[in-house]
């Protein structure tokens, strides 16, 4: 008898925790619905990525010494350099250099070791195509530089949420200059140095 | 069937009655009853399945709002001021869409399905109040032939799921068909309850039960319980998110829907739409006192020294009428939505394990409180 | 003739011809599935009879118990054994078919002679319309009490033996072991839905 009544009661409370959960989830959804949208409206408004973003791969055909390092360093043997060996100088020449960003994980290792650094990751992130061959970008391709964000008049650029002052987290409306939640590593040493130690 | 069902004539000097102007107005014109009441009758049914089908484009569009604002997203914008003429931008493109149907799928099966998921819907759309003669029909048997009716949609789920000839679609009508049956009971249960109070199955009845202290003559305040078990059985027959297991697309593609495109597909979300709407129609009535003021207009309409039977405080009094029902089973709607971002999926299992041994012996006891509390206080609980 | 009576004799004309159809094809056609959904159609257009004879209730009850919960079920059970299975032909199918269309076709004799011959009072009595949903239950409760109980306890004997044929893989001893089964732990625990926090877990609490 005890045993029923024991478990009506723990029935009981089962459904009034759960009563109680989804009473609070509600709440949570309902707050949602009186915070501003975060939506960036694509094409018109960009975000501007973060200085270590890892967009395409930017390549200076005139620094490389076709040492194949990049080829090496890279997890699937992605950059192909083509060069051919010059008997009469004993030296390399390089003929073409590619890279296929349909294949590329944009890991940065190429970029990390190239001896020369003619290798540097851009800010450049659209890569759609209508044909994945046309992604495997050659050394004119790869040499091109990207058009930025800021500097593009058809595009508001906004800033990401990593350059949002400290408790913003809506990019519209935010003044240019404002200052980015945290300091920047000049700034740390700057402040270090000028501390009386 | 309209023809044979009693279209009861309303207490005559209660409400705004249009069917009687319409026939006395036609009758100047020197018709007979008869052939007016024939013109007469496909008026209202023409209104109230545009109205539904209007109904279900304003709930897409606030769908789609609360979403996006539950989200922090903006949602439609760029069709029509306010992204409002974005159902309708919807419903365009699934009319113009390609009409296919699989081969090896059973042709004639496959198109009967839809139709018959969604007639039963849009005729339960009978019995649905917004005054005291504005429905289409004041069926005696009222809120039973609701119950019925939506029986019926099982059937239509399972052929559309067995026709498709794919078994993501046939586990989601046999899943749909599990789930409908189940809640069906808990349901009925929750609306005996009602009935019981009201001594009446008219949902004309129902609402008149709960009129006479405005707000708190409602039967939410004798019925919470029962409210409850309603809206969560009613959120289960429509496949709403909690219980929306049915088209689950991360384990069932879409369910019954997987095979469908173009209008076949439209009939199937114009379905479920218009039975969302019907059941916060059904709530409103059932238990937030259908098209009354939460302040007696009777009362009000004393308060301003003029009489109920005043031909535009009955205008005044129809208008409020509806747009209360309205604004009542919207509301609801809204409930509906913001529990779809909150609460996750359940399982099968915990499904039909809510159903029957959660909601079924609470709707049984609530029925049976319900019975004594009738007995013992007759003039609270309706004698 | 008036509107009124000409609408009802073609929609009994429409319902009547639906339902022999129905039936006829319930019983002849070769595909299972297409019989149990025109096993439906029967049950609706019984159920608009019901209707054109003013019984409302009885027509919603019609749909509801024959269309919506035994129809549904009898889909069910079909689309759960949809199994491809050549059946061995049965010897002498022919007289088979002839012998029980033989025994349809004598009760069909039987009930058309019937009709024929019981003297109808017509008109038939009133129909009591929106009142019916009072009468039949004061019925239910009163003269027809005892066939009302006997039908639950039917139902009750149905579900007993669903019960059984769903639990029959209960086992008494455990199969590997050869020990004797508790019977109570089989039966899966209920699956703690909500963890109440303790320290050790604390639950991590919502924004
Ligand atoms: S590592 Fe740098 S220098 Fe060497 S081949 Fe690659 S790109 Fe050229
Ligand atoms: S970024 Fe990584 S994957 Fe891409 S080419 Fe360089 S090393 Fe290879």
């Amino acid at each position: 008898m005890f045993g029923f009544l024991n478990k009506v009661g723990d029935y009981t409370r089962d459904a009034v925790g759960a009563a109680k959960y989804i009473t609070q989830g509600l709440g949570v959804t309902f707050d949602h619905l009186r915070r501003r949208p975060v939506t960036v409206q694509y094409p018109y408004e960009k975000l501007i990525p973060s200085e270590r973003y890892r967009g395409r791969i930017h390549y200076e055909f005139d620094k490389c010494i076709a040492c194949e390092v990049c080829v090496r360093v890279c997890p699937i043997n992605l950059p192909v350099v083509d060069w051919v060996m010059n008997k009469a100088t004993k030296k390399k020449e390089l003929r073409n250099y590619s890279i296929d960003f349909g294949v590329c994980i944009f890991c940065g290792n190429c970029v990390e070791y190239c001896p020369t650094n003619c290798l540097s990751m851009t800010e450049e992130y659209e890569l759609a195509a209508y044909d994945r061959h046309s992604l495997n970008y050659d050394n004119v391709a790869l040499g091109r530089l990207p058009t930025s964000v800021t500097s593009d008049p058809a595009v508001f650029a906004l800033k990401e949420l990593a350059y949002l002052p400290k408790g913003v987290m809506d990019p519209h409306g935010v003044s240019p200059t404002a200052p980015r939640a945290g300091r920047l590593p000049a700034q740390v040493i700057a402040a270090e140095a000028s501390e009386p130690s | 069937m309209l023809s044979n069902t009693v279209v009861t004539e309303g207490l005559p000097s209660m409400g705004l009655d249009l069917q009687s102007s319409f026939i006395e107005a036609l009758g100047g014109l020197g018709l007979g009853p008869g052939l007016a009441r024939l013109l007469w009758l496909p008026l209202p049914m023409l209104l109230v399945l545009v109205g539904a089908v209007v109904g279900v484009l304003v709930n897409v569009w606030l769908e789609r709002k609360i979403s996006a604002a539950a989200q922090q997203r903006i949602g439609p914008e760029y069709a029509g001021a306010l992204g409002l003429l974005q159902p309708m931008a919807d419903g365009l493109k699934l009319l113009f869409k390609e009409d296919i149907i699989p081969a090896r799928a059973d042709g004639l099966l496959f198109t009967l399905g839809p139709v018959l998921v969604l007639v039963p819907v849009i005729l339960s759309w009978l019995v649905v109040p917004f005054g005291q003669n504005l429905l289409i029909s004041n069926v005696g048997v009222g809120i039973f032939l609701w119950i019925a009716l939506s029986s019926i949609q099982p059937i239509g789920l399972l052929m559309s799921g067995y026709a498709s000839n794919n078994k993501y679609s046939l586990l989601g009508g046999l899943r749909a068909a599990a789930q409908s049956i189940s809640y069906e009971i808990p349901l009925a249960l929750a609306v005996l309850a009602i009935v019981m109070m009201s001594n009446s199955l008219s949902t004309v009845d129902i609402v008149n039960q709960q009129t006479g202290a405005g707000i708190l003559s409602w039967n939410i305040w004798r019925q919470p319980i029962g409210f409850v078990i309603f809206w969560i059985c009613a959120l289960a027959e429509c496949e709403r998110l909690p219980f929306d297991l049915p088209e689950a697309e991360e384990e069932l593609v879409a369910g019954y829907q997987t095979e469908y495109a173009g209008m076949k597909f439209a009939l199937f979300y114009l379905g479920s739409y218009i039975n969302l709407v019907l059941s916060a129609l059904l709530v409103s009535v059932l238990y937030l006192g259908g098209w009354g003021f939460p302040v007696p207009v009777e009362w009000l309409a004393g308060l301003m020294g003029q009489s109920v039977d005043a031909p535009l405080v009955q205008l005044i009094t129809g208008a409020v009428g509806i747009v209360m029902t309205i604004l009542k089973a919207y509301l609801l709607v809204f409930f509906a939505i913001l529990l779809r971002w909150t609460v996750p999926r359940v399982r099968i299992d915990q499904l039909l394990d809510l159903g029957w041994k959660f909601l079924l012996p609470i709707a049984l006891v609530n029925l049976l409180i319900t019975a004594a509390l009738k007995l013992a206080f007759p003039s609270v609980f309706g004698g | 003739m008036t509107v009124a009576s000409s609408t009802q004799l073609v929609c009994f004309v429409i319902l009547s011809s639906t339902l022999v159809l129905g039936s006829l094809a319930v019983v002849l056609l070769p595909n299972i599935v297409y019989s149990a959904f025109l096993l439906a159609g029967v049950f609706l257009s019984v159920a608009g009879l019901y209707l054109l004879l003013n019984a409302s209730f009885v027509a919603a009850a019609q749909v509801l118990v024959y269309v919506g919960a035994v129809n549904v079920l009898i889909l069910f059970a079909i689309m759960l054994v949809n199994k491809k299975e050549n059946l061995a032909p049965i010897p002498g199918m022919a007289l088979r078919r002839l012998l029980s269309g033989a025994v349809c076709a004598g009760l069909l004799g039987l009930l058309i002679r019937v009709a024929f011959t019981t003297p109808w009072a017509l008109p038939g009595p009133t129909p009591v319309g929106e009142d019916a949903t009072i009468r039949i239950g004061e019925h239910l409760f009163s003269d027809y009490l005892l066939p009302f109980e006997l039908a639950s306890v039917l139902l009750l004997m149905s579900m007993i033996g669903a019960i059984v044929l769903a639990r029959r893989d209960v086992f008494s001893t455990d199969i590997i072991t050869g020990e004797p089964a508790d019977q109570v732990l089989i039966e899966k625990e209920r699956s703690p839905l909500l963890l109440e926090p303790t320290d050790s877990a604390p639950l991590r609490s919502s924004p």
